[in-house]
């Protein structure tokens, strides 16, 4: 017997996707997550990593093919319900409205009428912004206002997180703080973490790892399993390799071709 | 802090709209009236207070409305042309004589000159189901030229008389305010303000962005719709009420900011307070200084408002939408 929990909560099932009729951008793409599910998207620039995020949140309407949330069309939800069951974080965030800390990530609350789990004040702590809940958006550096828009995730209470590119601007510290947070929140409440990511280091830390080329998926698994020289080579189109120490760490090695 | 900021801006838009009421060209003294001066007070000044601030409330909500919308900080109601249609339909009416509906007649015809661009702005903006702020802003800003030509071309081949008048009323005159249009004003503009104000959670949604919006729960092309409605309705009461009286609309939203923050539910109606105010100050300020003559309210809203912009300019905190 199946119970509920087994089930996928997302599905996509054999979806396209053009912005022009001849150029598919995602072409017949099928794969489904399940709670607490953690998924590295790996793909060159322009491969559909992004384009998969906003499809799977219901932003883009594919070409054909259907993409269900929870066994029903994200296209069917009530705008507000989608909002409490999946967050997508787009990767520009290109703001420069002066909005105070604060006002932002309550913003996550919007889709409530009364307000779910975590607080703002909670939120603020987890991505380490407690002191900084008056200050404006516009006077944070980047890596700031990236957790900030974490923060306001959190607040929104989704079980489904697609998060595009949220490395991007952080330096390291804050990587792996932020990588600790998102498995955090995996762990204790069984959130399923989608992201799309250009780093290979950070795609080695995942579970789960996609690598994608040209809007189709060319693997799904342990990074170990994937991420082998002759997948990378057929994705990006340049010589690296995974090299593993024996004591379990790994790092990227380039071909030494510049 | 922001709220005692905010009550002290109450206070002021308070004390201005009283001294409206009783300064001008003959200070009334509210507890010793004569016949005479609860005529001038009730029949002239306080319609006229009451327009100043319908239309100031109007400009000021429209701006912080359409800065959002657009995602622009330089963005005013007059923008996406609807003042341009409105002037040039009003001023056909002055300068073609034509009064079929009475005092009604120039109201009339500057808000339905409102209203078909708006639809016109609104056409050019839509594609696959929904408004898109690019494409409302280019649309604005190319009818807006052929407006201003068009209204250029009538002006220079009318009677001065007529030049005179349609010039008065494009620079936003409220002196021929009076009672009997309040009611219609009253109407739109409250509509707009309603609509904008259950709205302004779903604005700071778009200003974030359309795909915050979208994940935040709102429906983008729906809200961005209805947001454009409540602004089309406010732009064309007031320009129909008043005439176009720039600044407020691009001013008070950035001042606003300044004194609450950027939250759009407060914004909204704090501009709409602080537009209420300004035009209230700016149309004391015109019919007072160069007695028996009066300057119109758009001039010298400008005048006060051109330098507190370049001012606000080099602040660069302050001046972001």
């Amino acid at each position: 017997m199946s119970l509920a929990f087994d089930r996928p909560i997302l599905e996509l099932k054999d979806v396209s996707f053009s912005y022009l009729r001849d150029k598919k951008i995602i072409d017949n793409i099928s794969f489904s997550v399940g709670n607490g599910e953690f998924i590295g998207l790996l793909g060159a620039n322009g491969s559909g990593k992004s384009t998969m995020l906003k499809l799977s949140s219901g932003i883009l309407r594919p070409s054909t093919g259907e993409i269900k949330l929870w066994d029903k069309d994200v296209l069917s939800y009530p705008n507000k319900d989608r909002a409490k069951l999946l967050c997508y974080l787009p990767q520009l965030l290109d703001i420069n409205v002066p909005f105070k800390v604060k006002e932002l990530v309550g913003m996550g609350l919007y889709p409530y009428d009364i307000p779910p789990h975590i607080t703002v004040d909670e939120a603020l702590e987890a991505v380490g912004l407690s002191e900084k809940p008056d200050s404006y958006i516009t006077n944070l550096s980047s890596g700031e206002r990236r957790r900030v828009f974490i923060a306001m995730t959190l607040v929104q209470g989704a079980g489904i997180l697609l998060l595009d590119e949220p490395f991007a601007n952080l330096d390291i510290r804050y990587q792996i703080e932020l990588l600790k947070l998102l498995k955090e929140l995996k762990d204790k409440k069984g959130i399923a973490i989608i992201m799309a990511l250009h780093d290979i280091n950070i795609a080695l830390k995942f579970e789960k790892v996609m690598l994608i080329k040209e809007g189709r998926i060319l693997g799904t698994g342990s990074p170990d399993a994937i991420l082998t020289r002759e997948m990378l080579k057929d994705a990006f189109d340049v010589g690296i390799e995974v090299v593993r120490r024996e004591y379990g760490e790994a790092y990227i090695s380039y071909e030494n071709n510049f | 802090m922001s709220k005692i900021k905010i009550t002290v801006l109450m206070l002021v838009a308070i004390i201005i709209f009283l001294s409206a009421l009783f300064i001008g060209p003959r200070i009334i003294n509210p507890f010793r009236m004569g016949d005479m001066e609860k005529e001038i007070l009730f029949s002239i000044r306080f319609p006229r207070v009451v327009v100043a601030i319908l239309v100031g409330m109007a400009l000021g909500a429209s701006g912080a409305i359409l800065q959002g919308v657009l995602r622009n900080p330089l963005a005013d109601p007059y923008i996406l042309g609807i003042s341009s249609g409105a002037s040039l339909s009003a001023a056909f009416a002055l300068l073609s004589g034509i009064y079929s509906f009475g005092r009604f007649t120039i109201p009339l015809t500057a808000f339905l000159g409102a209203s078909a661009v708006s639809v016109l702005v609104g056409v050019f903006g839509w594609r696959r189901g929904g408004l898109w702020p690019e494409r409302l802003l280019l649309a604005g800003v190319g009818l807006s030229f052929l407006f201003h030509s068009v209204l250029m071309l009538l002006m220079s081949i009318s009677t001065d008389e007529g030049l005179r008048r349609a010039v008065l009323w494009i620079f936003g005159d409220l002196s021929m305010a009076d009672w009997s249009l309040i009611p219609y004003g009253l109407v739109f503009i409250v509509s707009g303000l309603i609509i904008s104000v259950s709205r302004s959670k779903a604005l700071n949604a778009l200003i974030l962005g359309d795909e915050f919006a979208h994940s935040l729960g709102f429906s983008i092309h729906k809200e961005r719709f209805m947001l454009f409605i409540s602004m089309a309705l406010m732009t064309g009461a007031s320009v129909s009420l008043g005439g176009t009286i720039g600044f407020i609309g691009l001013l008070i939203p950035h001042i606003m900011r300044f004194v609450a923050g950027a939250d759009s539910r407060v914004l909204i109606p704090l501009s709409a307070i602080g537009g209420g105010a300004f035009l209230c100050l700016a149309d004391l300020i015109g019919k007072s200084i160069m007695t028996p003559m009066e300057i119109p309210s758009g001039i010298i809203t400008a005048i006060i408002g051109s330098p507190y912009f370049l001012y606000l300019l080099r602040r660069k905190d302050v001046l972001s939408i």
